[in-house]
């Protein structure tokens, strides 16, 4: 990762460690400062979408298993939330439980098609998720196609759904950094790199596959329930839509795929852009998407996030160039920068 | 189910079966040859559908021969998109994840103009020849079906002669075993790739053009029809343009007479299953079955 190329100074790692909790703090203030509804909601929305993206960036950034099939998780987590909540369940235990049941599903989808490896298993991720949503289409509990409405007792406070969602997504945040730190982190960056040697080295890649499957979609399901009770009305060809599945995937792999905040850039630039792009134009929206995902394939795997990591080291270096010092530091930044890059 | 109504299935079923060779044969070969999972072929299948309904409706041609003139079209689009996009892809005798996003990306792009120029009501293509039916007695089929099955089996003809007879479809063969041993013994594995993906969008323009005939599409047209093709041509064993026509009549069989057992609702649900079921416990397709027993004995 480039992001690991260069040793940031000590000044450097301290603004680094501060940037996150002021991000933070000044969105917890936000709704106090009187926004309008309207721009609660783009906010919240795009909570929802950073949540999501971390949660598909654990398993495809951090363990390189790329799965079409995300919307399973989101639209479980959605329906789960609706249930409960419309039996009079406490929301914030029934979004809980729309973690819960998703992970149990991420298990038994993972038990069979983590036998395959790279894209035969992206492929089995879409047929797992048109079956599931071919099933939950004619499931009589979930009101089948014609959706679920959910009738949620108490007043409806749109400041309360805003900080559900801020705090789902610095959850999300917190669990990656957490894991992308770790010892199971590694374990999943061995993993992504050669299976087989992973294997070798006392990893047992089945299992660390499955286990942060399960945590992905934990945090997929999550964001699908805390969406279900803002929306009150889903069904299964909004939330168990191929196009969830795209978003999921498009959003980190567009901000940086395998980087923590590169998934959180994803979410944020796509929501944002989402909101005021697929009203007015659904079809350019996804065109750009489609766009955009060729570009990033074909010139900047690292995504937004490695380009302006990019673009922030020339900015750097050439400053440094013009005090006239370290004549070879050019020469190793390159090198680091190749080496980190490949 | 009486015998005439098993006859009957099973006539369908040949007939389903010639159409889904057709769509899957383009993949496979792109698979074979370069490696790369074409997530993009459910796009060229639905511009193959509407370049189709374009002709008919502008020029009235007829849209058999309009799915005739969809190869060279086609075929030429795709040696356009692999000089523009696939040729910087770094060479990989693995499919990479690499590979599989951006032919995603260009599926998006695909659908998303689809959606542009068509918008998103269905359409379909009708000819005096859609719903006349040839009786035979009890028996009786679609003539539609039938002429698409004819140009069906016609198509992969010509391939099968292609690939076995020209210095062309030999280099295709070679690089499908060994790309290697394809290189050292003097095969240019860049034209060949190129002419390769040109061969297989041309496949998937002509499949959409006559899927079209049959069924009503959008935009969205290539989904469903591009799981299936992956079932095929799993169960054809991904590289063998054999396995694909057997891959497929198997599909169709038990599409067809999975009618008897499972509810219509749950219908769509049965490819998608038996994708995961085939890649799980088939990972070296149908014929494997019958390699592994010789190996046994």
């Amino acid at each position: 990762m480039s992001t690991a190329a260069y040793a940031p100074s000590r000044a450097e790692a301290r603004v680094r460690l501060l940037v996150p909790w002021l991000l933070l703090a000044v969105l917890a203030v936000l709704p106090a400062a009187g926004l309008t509804p309207n721009l609660i909601r783009l906010l919240f929305i795009t909570f929802v979408w950073v949540t999501t993206s971390l949660g598909w960036n654990l398993l495809g950034g951090f363990a390189g298993q790329v799965s079409f099939g995300f919307a399973v998780f989101y639209g479980l987590g959605a329906y789960t939330a609706a249930l409960m909540i419309d039996r009079g369940v406490n929301p914030y235990i029934s979004f809980v439980a729309a973690g819960i049941v998703p992970a149990i599903a991420s298990v038994l989808i993972g038990l069979p098609t983590f036998r395959l490896r790279g894209p035969y298993f992206a492929i089995a991720t879409i047929g797992v998720s048109e079956a599931t949503r071919v099933i939950m289409n004619n499931l009589s509990i979930t009101g089948g196609a014609s959706g679920f409405r959910i009738m949620e007792k108490g007043p409806f406070r749109q400041v309360d759904h805003y900080y559900t969602a801020l705090g789902i997504a610095a959850i999300a945040v917190t669990v990656s950094l957490l894991i992308v730190n770790s010892k199971f982190g590694m374990a999943l960056r061995a993993i992504k790199q050669d299976e087989d040697a992973a294997a070798d080295l006392g990893v047992n890649p089945f299992a660390y596959k499955l286990a942060i499957h399960a945590v992905a979609a934990g945090l997929t399901g999550i964001a699908g329930g805390v969406f279900a009770r803002y929306a009150a009305f889903i069904n299964p060809p909004g939330v168990f839509a191929f196009q969830t599945s795209i978003y999921i995937l498009l959003m980190p792999v567009i901000g940086g795929i395998g980087t923590v905040w590169g998934a959180v850039l994803g979410g944020l630039v796509f929501g944002i852009v989402e909101e005021q792009l697929v009203a007015n134009f659904p079809q350019i929206h996804l065109l750009l998407y489609g766009g955009l995902l060729i570009l990033i394939i074909l010139l900047e795997p690292d995504g937004l996030a490695g380009l302006l990591g990019k673009i922030y080291r020339r900015v750097r270096r050439s400053r440094r160039a013009d005090g006239n010092t370290h004549s070879g530091s050019r020469e190793a930044d390159e090198v680091l920068r190749r080496a980190g890059g490949g | 189910m009486t015998f005439i109504d098993f006859l009957n299935l099973l006539i369908a079923a040949l007939l389903l079966a010639g159409i889904y060779a057709v769509m899957s044969v383009g993949m496979t070969v792109i698979y074979g040859v370069m490696k790369i999972v074409n997530l993009a072929h459910a796009g060229f299948m639905m511009m193959g559908a509407y370049f189709a309904m374009e002709l008919n409706e502008r020029l009235h041609l007829d849209p058999i021969l309009a799915a005739l003139l969809a190869f060279p079209f086609f075929f030429l689009v795709g040696i356009a998109v692999h000089w523009l996009l696939v040729r910087w892809l770094p060479h990989s005798d693995r499919p990479t994840l690499q590979s599989l996003l951006l032919m995603f990306g260009l599926w998006l792009v695909l659908q998303n103009i689809g959606y542009l120029v068509w918008g998103n009501t269905d359409r379909s293509i009708f000819t005096p020849r859609t719903l006349s039916i040839i009786d035979l007695g009890p028996i009786s089929i679609s003539t539609l079906r039938l002429v698409v099955f004819v140009a069906a089996v016609g198509c992969m003809a010509i391939l099968e002669i292609a690939l076995s007879r020209t210095w062309f479809g030999r280099s295709v063969r070679a690089l499908i075993q060994n790309r290697y041993a394809g290189r050292i013994v003097g095969v240019d594995d860049e034209k060949t790739a190129r002419l390769t993906f040109g061969m297989g969008i041309a496949f998937a323009g002509v499949a959409g053009a006559l899927l079209a005939t049959l069924y009503s599409f959008d935009p969205d047209f290539g989904r469903p029809f591009l799981l299936r093709s992956f079932v095929i041509i799993v169960l054809g064993g991904l590289e063998s343009v054999s396995g694909v026509a057997l891959g497929a009549l198997v599909l169709a069989l038990v599409e067809t007479f999975s009618i008897f057992f499972v509810p219509a609702a749950y219908q769509p649900a049965i490819s998608f299953a038996m994708l995961v079921v085939a890649l799980v416990v088939l990972p070296g397709g149908i014929a494997s079955l019958w390699a592994k027993r010789r190996r046994l004995a």
